[in-house]
């Protein structure tokens, strides 16, 4: 059968990716950019953990706040120098999502050079990173799938609270429904951006150092992950948070267990297949229902549920 | 013996390759307006094709090892070393399989573009742009990681249709690459300047407007994302025969999907003269960076060969805001007004009778 420990690992690599969907979700949201950076912005969350941990010394997790602040401030010089200036031209959404592929080549190249510079510099080996050594344990099992499940629910939890109970959260809900009518009230559309980019990266540097953790890593960790953030993001159906976080927990699980079920039952030669299942994921949402998870009406379920239990 | 300088064949080499894929790649994005994230798919299906198929015929043709077996990489140089020195006595032979393999690589090209035309009926805009970056995306990792077709990650090597011309071997395979790239060239531009090609502009602009004119969407990009992709296809197959190996992580979204949507934004959109020029562009200084990163290296603290990422990634963002239609922007094609063709159809019949 599958070991506990890779069942662990499997909801802290879902953990992570759930973070990221919900990154690129917020964003799409508000800006309407599919942000490809997020590849990047990933990887930077997962450097900022290792360098720090390995020159520091300490638990990774003291830096998680660290890589949170950070990528969300690159996510806010993004928007500043680039999608920004884009927007106001009015440009087309596959120019916008162009130009984040333009600015996740620059981001990747700058981690190469920073892992360049960390081996010169300081004599670490940064292309192939293990930080799981550094993780404590919680009878036998790592730390991580208890702390990034933690993370996953508290984040969700204030989200959801800064959306509907503070006023700024209510100016971003409004932008989202109507740009112009929501700036007719005297909100400040490109305020509610500039915040949707800073909690968009913060996440993605979040969910980078969480995976840390979890998977092993070299400069195009974020990048090899891409198309499975994406499909989380797309099977959440890209309108709803609360659905992101579904979609990226169920492709993170599938992928990492489905796949060891499916190497069991019919041999190990399947293994190879494993980018596929984001792959099914994603174009069966799209082709079959568009509005994904987010889209489903939960409480129309459950009444019909409950009244088909209680006719029974 | 010198002739050409090699950094001028190794910019010659880029520019071709980076030419067909380019053009194929403005086809579709320039002027059928579909937002092609995928170019990798379909130039990996080239590159595999003449990775796995002319060495494997031979080997049956020879009675060698031909089946999974051929992909092993203790099999597979061997075996590539034996068929080289046939083909090195047989130049007929050498040249039918590359012809051949060509075509089938144009073929099976085609194939997937049909595949991927599939959701693309369907699918709009940036969604469209996804699913096809994923498709590439997953060919990729698949085949870096599946043994049987192209060894994995080891790679196999390509039987090599050039050695029979011996010293001249680079020359020749770098003219040969060359003079195809200028045909397709030639052939794109005559395809965009045909009623096709116009059709698609104006699908690009107005897909209701096209529609009421009567003229079948589904169709057109089915038939468009089809030419795209054997295009590209060959491009691959081009690509691989010249290096003389092919192992899938060369096939990467960076260098197969965004360097050519950097040249094209940069030579301009829906211009074929301009993705040339950019293509040719973006080569040079390319190559200027390789050549020149020596002298660099000592002063940086890393490797510059990442400068060349920094600097594509710039030239789509700078582009992107700056100058959206590129250096060479778009013009109009202008046909010859009816009355003009009218009056040598006149002018024709008078001379006839």
């Amino acid at each position: 059968m599958i070991p506990p420990i890779a069942v662990a690992k499997a909801i802290a690599y879902a953990d992570s990716l759930a973070l990221m969907a919900a990154g690129i979700t917020l964003i799409y949201m508000c800006t309407k950019t599919f942000n490809f950076a997020h590849a990047s912005f990933v990887t930077w969350g997962f450097y900022i953990a290792f360098t720090l941990t390995s020159l520091y010394g300490g638990s990774p997790y003291y830096y998680l706040p660290i890589a949170f602040f950070f990528v969300g401030l690159l996510g806010v010089v993004v928007y500043v120098l680039v999608i920004g200036p884009l927007m106001r031209r009015g440009a087309s959404p596959i120019t916008l999502m162009m130009s984040t592929l333009g600015v996740d080549l620059i981001l990747l190249s700058f981690i190469q050079m920073f892992a360049d510079y960390l081996t010169r510099v300081f004599k670490l080996y940064a292309r192939k990173i293990v930080l799981e050594v550094y993780d404590f344990d919680v009878f036998g099992l790592p730390g991580i799938t208890i702390v990034s499940l933690v993370v996953v629910v508290l984040l969700i939890s204030a989200l959801h609270i800064f959306l509907v109970k503070t006023k700024f959260g209510t100016a971003m809900r409004a932008t989202i429904e109507n740009p112009s009518l929501a700036s007719v009230l005297g909100i400040n559309p490109n305020v509610v951006y500039l915040a949707s980019w800073f909690l968009g990266g913060g996440l993605a540097g979040l969910a980078g150092a969480i995976a840390s953790l979890a998977i092993t890593g070299d400069p195009t960790v974020g990048s090899r992950i891409v198309v499975s953030m994406f499909a989380s993001s797309i099977v959440g159906g890209l309108y709803s948070i609360y659905g992101s976080v579904l979609g990226g927990l169920l492709i993170g699980l599938t992928e990492y267990l489905g796949i060891m079920v499916l190497a069991l039952q019919v041999g190990g030669w399947i293994a190879v297949y494993r980018p596929v299942i984001p792959l099914i994921a994603l174009a069966t949402t799209l082709l079959v229902y568009p509005k994904g998870l987010g889209g489903i009406n939960w409480s129309r379920i459950t009444t019909r549920f409950k009244s088909l239990v209680g006719g029974s | 013996m010198e002739l050409i300088p090699p950094a001028i064949l190794y910019i010659l080499v880029d520019f071709s390759t980076y030419l067909i894929v380019t053009l194929s790649l403005n086809l579709e994005v320039g002027y059928a307006g579909l937002p092609q994230f995928g170019r990798v798919l379909a130039v990996l299906t080239g590159a595999l094709v003449a990775g796995a198929i002319p060495g494997r015929v031979l080997a049956l043709m020879y009675g060698l090892p031909y089946g999974s077996e051929y992909a092993f990489y203790e099999y597979n140089y061997k075996v590539v070393d034996t068929l080289n020195t046939i083909l090195e006595k047989n130049p007929l032979l050498a040249i039918t399989i590359f012809i051949s393999t060509l075509i089938l690589a144009m073929v099976l090209g085609a194939v997937i573009g049909y595949l991927t035309s599939k959701p693309a009926i369907r699918l709009r805009e940036a969604y469209l742009g996804i699913t096809l970056l994923a498709m590439g995306d997953v060919l990729m990792l698949v085949m870096y990681y599946y043994t049987p077709i192209i060894g994995g990650t080891t790679g196999v090597s390509v039987v090599d249709p050039f050695r029979w011309t011996g010293g001249a071997r680079f020359y020749v395979a770098t003219f040969t690459l060359l003079g195809i790239a200028l045909l397709v060239f030639l052939l794109i531009e005559r395809l965009t300047k045909s009623p096709y090609g116009r059709v698609l502009r104006a699908m690009r602009d107005s897909e209701l407007a096209i529609t009421v004119y009567g003229r079948d969407i589904v169709k057109l990009r089915t038939y468009t994302l089809m030419v795209g992709a054997a295009i590209a296809s060959l491009g691959g197959a081009l690509y691989t025969f010249y290096t003389g190996s092919c192992i899938a992580s060369t096939y990467t979204r960076v260098t197969w999907t965004f360097w050519p949507w950097a040249f094209m934004m940069l030579g301009g959109t829906g211009n074929n003269l301009g993705v040339m020029f950019g293509v040719l562009l973006f080569v040079i200084v390319k190559t200027l960076i390789v050549m020149y990163r020596g002298l660099l290296a000592p002063y940086i603290p890393f490797d510059p060969v990442w400068l060349e990422y920094t600097f594509v990634g710039m030239a789509i963002v700078l582009i992107a805001i700056f100058r959206p239609q590129g250096l060479i922007p778009e013009k109009p094609i202008f046909t010859i007004p009816r009355k003009r063709i009218e009056e040598l159809i006149k002018g024709l019949e008078s001379r006839i009778s």
